[in-house]
């Protein structure tokens, strides 16, 4: 049609058809991501829940400590989307030095819910709770459940901090863009969405 | 809103070197090809373990030599063992129904195929493309390795059901680092399919040329998308599925071991878990897997149809492609019927019945439209229509068989049947395989610009289509009078007079697989000594029609490829190519 | 490229410490002494509509064409209720269970 608007560089631009979504690949491939690993999620989470029903005994073994550690870790986590978005927006006004700076407070609150929960971790094995143990007496599948799916999402915030590594490291040097501080936030955003419910299901559901 | 103007996907500049063009290289066609390869090379393995199963049936005290070299244990002078006879089944389908079915469709003429006819440069993510083929080739690695490990592969089936997959080494030969293997093998397969349905859908709704609206995408896409969006649902369940059974196998957890069970006189120290839970997070997967196996093998058939048909199909592209669309919907929520025989709550066989029944009704829509699309038109009986006729037999005969197995009441007798067998290799196995040879000898001019030649292609049609049913309707039969499946001789009374039908069935099987090797010379010989192909040798009319055979670095030469129309314009002889004189090769 | 510019950063914050308070409503829920199935009902309706909220502000969905919601949230609820399909075996263990 418009044989103009082809330009003939090397870059080889082209016309194409508008996407459905208006949004740019790399966020709808993330998006995309996000479906499966939320099916992953809530497959282990169906588990937890199956294990749970089924079991006779299951034993409600966290003392209040344990769950006010767990409304920190939430704060912590929640509040570091709060930055996330923080970086995002100040990197789409171009302002990267405060997009840097958020980016960096997001990496930091990230690696302390990461160190909170390992910390809780290392108490509980502590007491003698093990994949396959429990010293309440109860259900041996709470352990089994309980690491297998706050291991799961620690391991996700813990690859979304390397993540933001790399996008900050990429965007300091002008390799990536706005947009990819946007993508990167998206898929820490999801890291919280998780947690939102791995925390009443895992911690408060187990309450004394 | 109109067409906008964007970056292209490709902006590198094309790969120099040999490891960089044909090894670790991110263009979506040598990736294709890559996963073709591999997906050959995996069809001859998974074959070659199923005459040896089908050697023993029929004569078990035979003697296998090469087989004995490679596991002194399982084949103690060349005799198989009843476990090594279900190591070897449980390789087979792991081995077909992942690297062969699930790849080499989707997967091998996807990523080669889909971006071409978007008009697009390359997928929308052409390194991950490059990560996940290469993490389904350590997966395939890992899959073989089992065959050379001293305790040999695991014999769970490619099922692999707890408790017997979960306790280790307890349960048998291969239970041990065999079924570590396979587990990581799958995982490995899970997590290379997401990467790769990621990509088809972004490709897909992202990356269309000038003019590539929704409403003229070829059927074959439309088929990969939607077939990547049920891949994308189901595999991401069968990852934490792979996951628990690790935990079970390797962290001492008892998802799916109940409490006191003895193997081998070993008390196992696991308490509380429930098969169940496994098979239903299995079936969940497995079903749409199922699905995810045959719709690129739909999508290849109604593409492949109008060229030789010289029509478009009836009901337009609307019509089948919301067949596909509601066949990959339901796919999801019929699984259960895989369980009917588990223990599972009698209400649920009910709920997953009715649907089971309902999703015929999209895919006879589909098979009508096929056959309904053959009246009255010229056919040209070149061999790509040939197989998607042989595809069409294949999937009636045995989607007949499917409405026996549907029904609790009927599959209480044939569950665990070699009926299932004959039904899942008619429906699954050989249909989708059919289909994979029709797009092979279609697109095989476009991928490597040589005609394979056709009188062989015509033998090879023939003895795979009659030994097909030889083999897998006899089975049919053979389930009916009880013939128990996964059962390494036949031993039981009842199962004696059916010996001389097994040898009937097990000499069709190592014909048929004899006849494969026609086709594998074909392949390699036409690769090097085959006439040249043109750039449209069929005459259709989408864009991978439109290029050089085989196509340049960037699919199109750099040309701006608008699209003016739907992909089905056929009319006899006449055919209107999807592009615009303008942007056409052959156009001014 | 889209644009946050929609809501200010305090509002953003607002939204947070809004989810805060469904956090602390779910704690103090869990010290109730509430039957299981009412406490878990509960809980998961307010983590619904915690997740809710996230996606549609945090994740920025609110302000993207509509058609990215309807194609990501029925895809996902899809996989997650059917999964619910594994209810009924669940119960079946506990009250046919042979040895208590």
């Amino acid at each position: 049609m418009d044989q103009s608007s082809v330009a003939a560089t090397t870059h080889h631009d082209v016309v194409m058809e508008p996407s459905p979504y208006a949004i740019e690949k790399k966020k709808l491939g993330m998006w995309v991501f996000i479906v499966s690993d939320a099916c992953t999620f809530g497959a282990f989470l169906f588990a937890y829940g199956y294990m749970r029903v089924g079991a006779p005994v299951w034993g409600t073994p966290f003392e209040f400590s344990s769950i006010l550690n767990g409304v920190v870790m939430t704060a912590v986590l929640l509040s570091s989307s709060l930055t996330m978005l923080a970086s995002v927006r100040a990197a789409q006004a171009g302002a990267k030095a405060s997009a840097m700076k958020w980016l960096g407070v997001t990496m930091l609150l990230g690696g302390i819910f990461a160190a909170l929960h390992l910390r809780e971790w290392f108490k509980l094995i502590g007491e003698g709770w093990r994949l396959f143990h429990n010293p309440t007496g109860g259900a041996a599948q709470f352990g089994a459940t309980f690491f297998s799916v706050t291991g799961l999402h620690l391991s996700h915030v813990v690859s979304g901090v390397i993540a933001l590594a790399f996008i900050a490291r990429g965007y300091q040097r002008d390799r990536y863009d706005a947009s990819h501080v946007e993508t990167v936030g998206l898929y820490w955003h999801f890291v919280d969405l998780v947690w939102m419910f791995v925390f009443p299901l895992m911690y408060l559901m187990n309450a004394r | 809103m109109g067409a906008t103007l964007a970056r292209a996907a490709v902006h590198h500049a094309p790969p120099q070197g040999f490891i960089r063009k044909y090894v670790f290289s991110v263009d979506h066609k040598v990736i294709g090809i890559q996963y073709t390869t591999l997906s050959l090379v995996a069809a001859f393995v998974g074959m070659a373990l199923s005459w040896a199963m089908r050697i023993h049936l029929a004569w078990p005290d035979a003697r296998i030599p090469l087989l004995s070299l490679l596991s002194p244990n399982g084949m103690p002078g060349g005799v198989m063992t009843p476990e090594y006879y279900l190591s070897l089944m449980t390789m087979h389908g792991t081995i077909m129904a992942f690297f062969v079915l699930t790849a080499a469709p989707m997967a091998g003429y996807g990523n080669f195929m889909l971006p071409i006819q978007v008009g697009a440069a390359d997928m929308a993510f052409p390194r991950l493309n490059m990560a996940s083929f290469w993490v389904t080739f350590v997966g395939f690695v890992l899959a073989c390795a089992t065959f050379i490990i001293p305790d040999g592969p695991p014999l769970s089936g490619w099922t692999a059901y707890p408790p017997l997959s979960a306790v280790g080494p307890a349960a048998g030969p291969g239970q041990g680092w065999g079924q570590n293997l396979w587990g990581l093998s799958i995982a490995l397969f899970c997590v290379a399919s997401l990467l790769g349905a990621l990509n088809f859908i972004v490709t897909t709704l992202e990356l269309r040329t000038k003019g590539m609206t929704l409403s003229r995408l070829p059927i074959s896409t439309w088929a990969w998308f939607i077939n990547a969006g049920v891949s994308l649902l189901a595999f991401a369940v069968l990852l934490p599925t792979c996951l628990l059974l690790v935990l079970d196998r390797l962290g001492g957890t008892s998802f799916f071991i109940p409490g006191g069970l003895v193997f081998n006189d070993q008390l196992q120290p696991h308490a509380g878990g429930s098969p169940l839970l496994f098979q239903h997070l299995f079936w969940f997967f497995g079903h749409p897997e199922v699905y995810i196996i045959i719709l690129p093998a739909f999508g290849i058939v109604s593409h492949i149809l109008p060229t030789f048909i010289r029509k478009p199909l009836v009901g337009g592209w609307k019509v089948i492609t919301f067949a596909m669309a509601a066949v990959g919907t339901l796919s999801f929520v019929v699984w259960g019927h895989h369980m009917f025989v588990s223990g599972m709550s009698p209400y649920m066989a009910m709920v997953f019945s009715v649907p089971t029944l309902f999703i015929t009704i999209p895919s006879v829509i589909a098979v009508l439209i096929w056959v309904f699309s053959l009246y009255r038109s010229n056919l040209r009986f070149d061999t790509p229509l040939l197989f998607s006729l042989g595809f069409l037999s294949l999937f009636i005969t045995g989607g007949i068989g499917g409405f026996f197995l549907a029904q609790p009441s009927t599959d209480s007798y044939l569950h665990a049947t070699t009926f299932v067998v004959g039904h899942f290799h008619f429906t699954m196995g050989l249909s989708a395989i059919f289909a994979t040879f029709a797009g092979f000898y279609y697109w095989y001019p476009k991928m490597f610009g040589r005609m394979l030649s056709e009188k062989l292609g015509k033998v090879h049609f023939w003895l795979s289509f009659v030994g097909v049913y030889c083999v897998f309707m006899t089975m049919h039969l053979t389930g009916f009078a009880g013939a128990v499946r996964r059962y390494s001789a036949f031993v039981d009374d009842f199962m004696v007079p059916l010996i001389p039908t097994n040898r009937f069935i097990s000499v069709a099987a190592l014909l048929l697989g004899a006849a494969q090797f026609i086709f594998l010379f074909n392949a390699i010989w036409s690769r090097f000594k085959g006439p040249k192909a043109a750039d449209n040798p069929w005459g259709a009319t989408t864009l991978e029609w439109d290029t050089t055979s085989p196509p340049p670095f960037d699919n199109f030469g750099g040309r701006q490829m608008t699209v003016c129309h739907g992909p089905m314009e056929y009319d006899g002889e006449a055919a209107v190519m999807q592009t615009s004189p303008e942007s056409s090769v052959a156009g001014t | 490229m889209s644009s946050n510019r929609e809501l200010t950063m305090s509002s953003y914050v607002g939204i947070g410490v809004g989810l805060m308070l469904i956090v602390g409503i779910e704690v103090i829920l869990t010290y109730q002494h509430l039957p299981t199935r009412t406490l878990l009902f509960s809980l998961l309706c307010l983590a619904s509509l915690e997740g809710f909220v996230a996606i549609m502000y945090l994740m920025h969905v609110k302000y993207e064409r509509p058609i990215l919601f309807w194609t990501i949230f029925p895809a996902t609820l899809f996989v997650l209720l059917l999964l619910c399909y594994l209810w009924p075996d669940a119960i079946r263990m506990a009250t046919m269970r042979l040895l208590k």
